[in-house]
């Protein structure tokens, strides 16, 4: 950043004296200077004037030759001009990389995309790699145009959540500090009319009296403000439970919009993002739960088997109003003619001692579980 | 295919199958094992009856001990798992025997599953541990009640030759059923063949229905001329009927017994089992029905997708398989055919076995049966120190053995299937005396 | 099942030069890492008792830790367990008391439900995950823990409220699980509402397998006395020896109709009182209706003052009408007095209803009552197919808390 560290050099002097036109402030108390952050050079407001006022121009600026408009020349925020730069940068890289930790897979992924977007903005700032850093981060603007978007709008409402809480929160304090002072007048208008009520009975009593009704006097006051505090404690309360279920909606609320807009679930340039779960349509009910009935894949089951073996089965009546079922036998003996046909003992069986886990299985899942359990424990010294 | 994924989630797929290496494993694991436990248990009832003998006649000479250990070890001889094996194939064709003595006699498939029973024990426990003899009925026993046939254990009993108890033959019941993991389901492939039968029948009558994948290019009609037409030609459907029913008788002794006694269950399943028996009963006819299920051989003007076709890797693969399993039970022969393995056998069970049982394994009954009584015993022995009422009484059965030594070799397969330590304890008493 | 394997435990030992055995002893992490046999502690030299399966046997029993007691009956203790690497993940265990009172071995029930538990894994059958012998020669079934009680508790409970979709959902989750062990060649043979257990997230479960068994080989009798009475399907009432399927299919269908009003259907008190219910509520079984029905062992000929006709849709749809006429149709298809015509799981499955409207609820949107976990240990500790004689059924199953043993 040549430019900036120009500018810093002579600091001092360009307070007072427009590098461009060197009139001094000196002469002309009015004077502002002005920045445009393509190249942060500092000039006075009549200098932009003059010279972006029919279009974009040249710096003026020896050695800068970057194209300037008017509309962008602002007053600088910051002192130090590259301060002032570096957070419109960060400004501008954070406006695009603005993914929410609540995106990512693990802290530890969204800790990675923070590293990543300080490393963009280090570039940037220093100028190392200006060109491809650029290009990388204007690809992935216009491939999560979408995302982007929406978490703009996301922060934009929380910005606004965020102020309306603070209002809320001020209207609340000066609400307490108003009862507070309702609250202190009115003990101290009743402290005055209790003494004057006991001065009174004092008056009309006889002197023996006074001392008991002075202690009488003080006991009601007593009484009354502990009654008062208690009724305090529960505005109090009621007050503070309702700002958490305010702050509690407004979590609610961050949360329900926070769905994701965008779907393409890996954006390039950032990784360990959340794949992006579309619901799944609802599928039609099974009631198979996912098993094929009837499927087999190395017979064709019929319904009749000639078989001389069984013909007695077939006459005999007792037997068929029982209910046995000769189906239920073919059905078993071809299933069990090739179950297993395929399972190569040799080969599947040495996989599983290779192919081993850790050494319990959680006894939740069923046949995987199962399978995985068995090629497992112990295995490691197996392959040796 | 589906039929297969059904079959990966049996317990027998799970548990009990191995590859012939970790099969072979397995066994000298098992057998390594045993044999140290022998050894050690062996030395214990030695060093107590040296002890015993010690405190009676005051202190042997220093050194004779040394070498009367390092003699002893060399007489510990154990078995090898391959003698082990051998017993645990002869006790599983006494378990065929056992069931014929029943009247009417025990079904095939109980028989059978008592022997899967029998042989699934042996791979964690070695015969020197836990006597075949006293296994034996205990697994036919408990294979009547996992199969559905049922006879009261003073009914089974009775079946069972000699002065066995009922006592004795539950005795071990507890212990098979841990060494069985708890699972009690056998996949036996009788079924299956009966399944094929049928389906053979079906085709020779023009009644069957080709593989789904195969549907389009097969109609009944060609599955049926096919079949008629094969080597050595078979004019008529009946001579088919006959030799479909020739083919199924000899698969199924094959099965009865070969299967049986061979590791064919640990290695392959009971689909590629009835069909390896099927290929030797009648080749022609099982090849056939093969191709029926996954095409025929690939035609060269088409085996530019070989590769491609799941189908033809799937047969390669399977016919290898077959054919293995084919050799394995082809080269079963029974021990009463077999005269050398049985003159073997009986060297291996007369002696050898004999001279290492595990004695502190003996009396399963005692030990099992009333496990707070043992415990209780262990206690006692314990707490009454080296030379207690256990340790000698293993002495004792250690001297036994020697006297006795080579000189009951004949009666040890008929009579008694279960030993009779206590007898033998008090007969060998009296000779001491 | 997760079982830790045989092969690579082993062959890990064998991996380890010549003492193999002492490599084993130690190689389980439970014992105490002794060096060798002949150091270790003297009650190991006493007790060199861990044999290889024992090994295998402890080290299953080890995964798991036995909390509080669930419940227990006269066959078996239940226990709430959890993995002993993760406190989050429960299960049950259930101690079968083996030397109960059966001299002959362990009992079938205890074999029967082992036997075919190890083979089935379904979401909708309870899951057998492990079994291990305890001290003592006790059998321990680590099963799936099901909290949510069973389908009775749901049924009786007259605060409870649900509708034509929630029972859709439960006989599917049911007819789905009946269905698998057929497809496996098992039949049941004790299906009613209090063998029927709930899930944490709703799934109802199959479970309590003491009286199944395998089916369909030929001329193999089956016992005709199984199945709770007033599930018990007219053949077996009858007497036959051979049967199929359609046994649990029955039994499905009284679930439904009990689902559906709420207090069983044919609640007979002694299996003569169960035929005579079924006849009028379904029709008197005949030779025209039910062809062979008089040549069954136990067949008693009905009353011919007395025959009721078979009944039709019209009776059904009258009875339930909240099952709609689709819903209607099905119970009748299960309900068929001849086996033979009665529906089979598949084809219950393959019924219009399950697609017609009101769409079964999502499981976790089922009602659920709190307080199952005793409730599962109740139904767990009951011996297989128990008949209960008592007229209602909870009298039967009382906890027996002051027998505790162990």
């Amino acid at each position: 950043m040549p430019p900036a560290r120009d500018i810093m050099a002579h600091r001092g002097d360009d307070d007072e004296v427009c590098p461009v036109c060197k009139s001094s402030r000196y002469l002309n108390p009015d004077m502002r200077f002005l920045i445009n952050p393509e190249c942060y050079h500092k000039m006075c407001e009549s200098c932009v004037d003059r010279i972006f006022s029919s279009g974009p121009a040249n710096c003026p600026v020896a050695g800068c030759h970057k194209t300037l408009r008017k509309n962008r020349f602002r007053k600088q925020t910051f002192e130090d001009i590259n301060v002032e730069r570096e957070v419109d940068i960060r400004r501008r890289v954070m406006q695009i990389l603005n993914r929410r930790e609540e995106e990512f897979d693990s802290k530890r992924a969204y800790d990675d995309f923070l590293e990543q977007r300080e490393e963009i903005i280090a570039n940037l700032v220093h100028g190392t790699d200006v060109a491809k850093t650029e290009s990388d981060l204007q690809r992935y603007a216009a491939d999560n145009m979408r995302s982007i978007r929406a978490n703009q709008a996301l922060e934009a409402q929380e910005a606004s959540s965020f102020r309306e809480q603070q209002t809320h929160e001020q209207e609340l304090a000066r609400l307490r500090r108003e009862a507070a002072r309702l609250e202190y007048e009115n003990e101290r208008k009743e402290m005055l009319a209790g003494r004057e009520d006991v001065l009174s009975r004092l008056a009309a009593g006889r002197p023996g009296d006074a001392a008991a009704i002075a202690r009488e006097g003080h006991k009601v006051l007593l009484k009354k403000s502990s009654a008062r505090r208690s009724e305090e404690d529960r505005i109090r309360q009621k007050q503070a439970a309702l700002r958490n279920s305010d702050a509690r909606k407004a979590g609610q609320g961050a949360l329900t919009t926070a769905d994701r807009a965008d779907d393409s679930g890996d954006s390039g340039l950032i990784k360990g993002l959340k794949k992006i779960k579309t619901p799944e349509p609802e599928k039609p009910y099974d009631p198979f739960g996912g098993l094929i009935p009837n499927k087999r894949d190395y017979y064709t089951l019929r319904d009749h088997y000639p078989n001389s073996y069984l013909d007695p089965i077939r006459q005999d009546t007792r037997m068929q109003a029982g209910g046995y079922d000769l189906q239920e036998y073919y059905s078993r003996t071809l299933m069990e003619a090739f179950a297993g046909l395929g399972c190569f003992i040799d080969e599947e069986v040495s996989k599983r001692e290779v192919t081993s886990t850790m050494g319990i299985s959680r006894p939740v899942a069923t046949q995987g579980a199962a399978l995985a359990a068995v090629s497992s424990a112990g295995a490691p010294e197996a392959s040796s | 295919m589906i039929e297969d994924e059904i079959y990966r989630s049996s317990s027998q797929f799970r548990l009990w199958s191995f590859t012939e290496a970790s099969l072979k494993q397995l066994r000298a694991t098992t057998n390594s094992v045993a044999s140290d436990r022998v050894r050690a248990a062996l030395r214990r009832a030695q060093d107590a009856r040296r002890s015993a003998t010690s405190s009676t006649t005051g202190t042997p000479a220093p050194g004779s001990d040394a070498e009367n250990k390092a003699a002893e070890d060399k007489q510990i001889e154990c078995l090898t798992p391959e003698e082990e094996q051998q017993v645990v194939d002869y006790y599983s064709e006494q378990i065929i025997q056992l069931g014929e003595n029943y009247k009417p006699p025990l079904p095939t498939i109980v028989r059978a599953t008592a022997i899967q029973y029998l042989r699934r024990f042996y791979l964690t426990n070695s015969p020197m541990t836990y006597h075949p003899k006293q296994i034996m009925p205990c697994a036919l026993f408990l294979a009547t009640k996992t199969d559905n046939y049922y006879l009261s254990l003073r009914q089974f009993a009775e079946g069972v030759p000699g002065q066995t108890s009922a006592d004795d033959i539950i005795a071990p019941e507890f212990l098979v059923m841990q060494s069985l993991r708890f699972t009690f389901d056998v996949r036996h492939p009788f079924r299956g063949l009966e399944g094929g039968i049928m389906e053979l029948r079906a085709i020779s009558q023009g009644q069957g229905q080709p593989a789904p994948h195969l549907q389009p290019s097969q109609t009944p009609e060609d599955l049926r001329r096919a079949l008629l037409s094969l080597s050595p030609s078979s004019a008529t459907a009946n001579t088919m009927n006959d030799r479909i029913s020739r083919a199924h008788h000899s698969t199924r002794e094959i099965l009865k017994a070969a299967a049986q006694i061979t590791d064919a269950y640990f290695l392959y399943t009971p689909a590629q089992i009835w069909l390896s028996a099927f290929l030797l009963a009648d080749r022609p006819l099982a090849e056939f029905y093969l191709d029926t299920k996954l095409g025929g051989p690939i035609i060269s003007s088409s085996s530019t997708n070989h590769d491609q076709n799941p189908l033809y890797a799937l047969r390669t693969k399977l016919l290898t398989t077959l054919a293995n399993c084919s050799a394995l039970l082809q080269a079963y022969k029974p021990f009463a055919s077999d005269e050398a393995r049985m003159k073997t056998l009986k060297r291996i069970v007369g002696k050898k076995l004999y001279h290492c049982q595990n004695p502190e394994k003996a009396n399963i009954a005692g030990q099992k049966r009333i496990p707070a009584a043992a415990a209780a015993a262990a206690a006692a022995a314990a707490a009454a120190g080296e030379s207690g009422t256990s340790e000698s009484e293993m002495e004792r059965l250690a001297k036994k053995r020697k006297l006795e030594r080579g000189s009951e070799t004949k009666d040890l397969f008929g009579g008694e299937l279960v030993t009779q330590r206590t007898k033998e304890r008090q007969m060998e008493g009296d000779q001491q005396q | 099942m997760a079982v830790s394997p045989l092969v690579p435990h082993a062959s890990s030992v064998a991996a380890s030069s010549s003492n193999a055995g002492n490599k084993f002893e130690n190689d389980s992490g439970i014992n105490p890492p002794n060096k060798t046999k002949r150091s270790s502690s003297p009650q190991r030299m006493k007790n060199p008792d861990r044999e290889i399966t024992e090994q295998l046997n402890d080290d299953v029993r080890h995964k798991y830790i036995k909390d509080k007691k669930l419940g227990e009956g006269t066959y078996a203790v239940v226990f709430l367990g959890h993995l002993r690497t993760d406190p989050s993940s429960f299960v049950a265990i259930k101690k079968i008391k083996v030397n109960a009172e059966y001299k002959d071995g362990l009992s079938m029930d205890a074999i029967r439900e082992v036997k075919y538990l190890q083979e089935l894994s379904h979401p909708n059958i309870i899951a057998l995950h492990d079994v291990f012998s305890s001290k003592d020669q006790n059998l321990n079934l680590v099963l799936e823990y099901l909290p949510r009680g069973d389908l009775e508790m749901l049924i009786r409970d007259s605060n409870i409220h649900y509708g034509a979709a929630d029972v859709k959902a439960w006989m599917g989750m049911l007819a789905r699980g009946v269905w698998f062990c057929h497809e496996n060649y098992i039949l049941h043979r004790d299906i009613k509402p209090n063998n029927l257990l709930v899930a944490a997230d709703g799934e109802v479960k199959l479970a309590d397998f003491g009286l199944a068994r395998s089916f369909a080989d030929p001329y193999l009798n089956m016992t005709h006395q199984v199945i709770t009475r007033w599930y018990r399907p007219p053949e077996l009432l009858f007497g036959a020896r051979q049967y199929s399927g359609a046994v649990d299919v029955w039994s499905m269908g009284m679930v439904f109709a009990e689902l559906l009003l709420r207090v069983p259907f044919v609640a007979g008190n002694s299996d003569l009182d169960q035929i005579s219910k079924i006849c009028e509520a379904f029709g008197t079984p005949t030779e025209e209706n039910w062809p062979g029905v008089t040549r069954l062992p136990n067949y008693i000929p009905a009353d011919p003052n007395h025959i009721v006709p078979l009944q039709g849709r019209d009776f059904f749809l009258r009875q339930f009408p909240t099952a709609g006429p689709v819903g209607a149709d099905l119970l009748m298809s299960m309900c068929t007095l001849d086996p033979r015509k009665r529906g089979t799981a598949c084809q219950i499955l393959q019924h219009g209803w399950w697609l017609a409207e009101p769409k079964p609820t999502k499981k976790q949107d089922l009602p659920r009552k709190v307080g199952g976990t005793k409730k599962m240990g109740d139904d767990l500790t009951r011996r297989g197919g128990e008949l209960d004689d008592t007229s209602f059924k909870n009298a039967a199953r009382q906890l027996d808390f002051g027998a505790a043993r162990d």
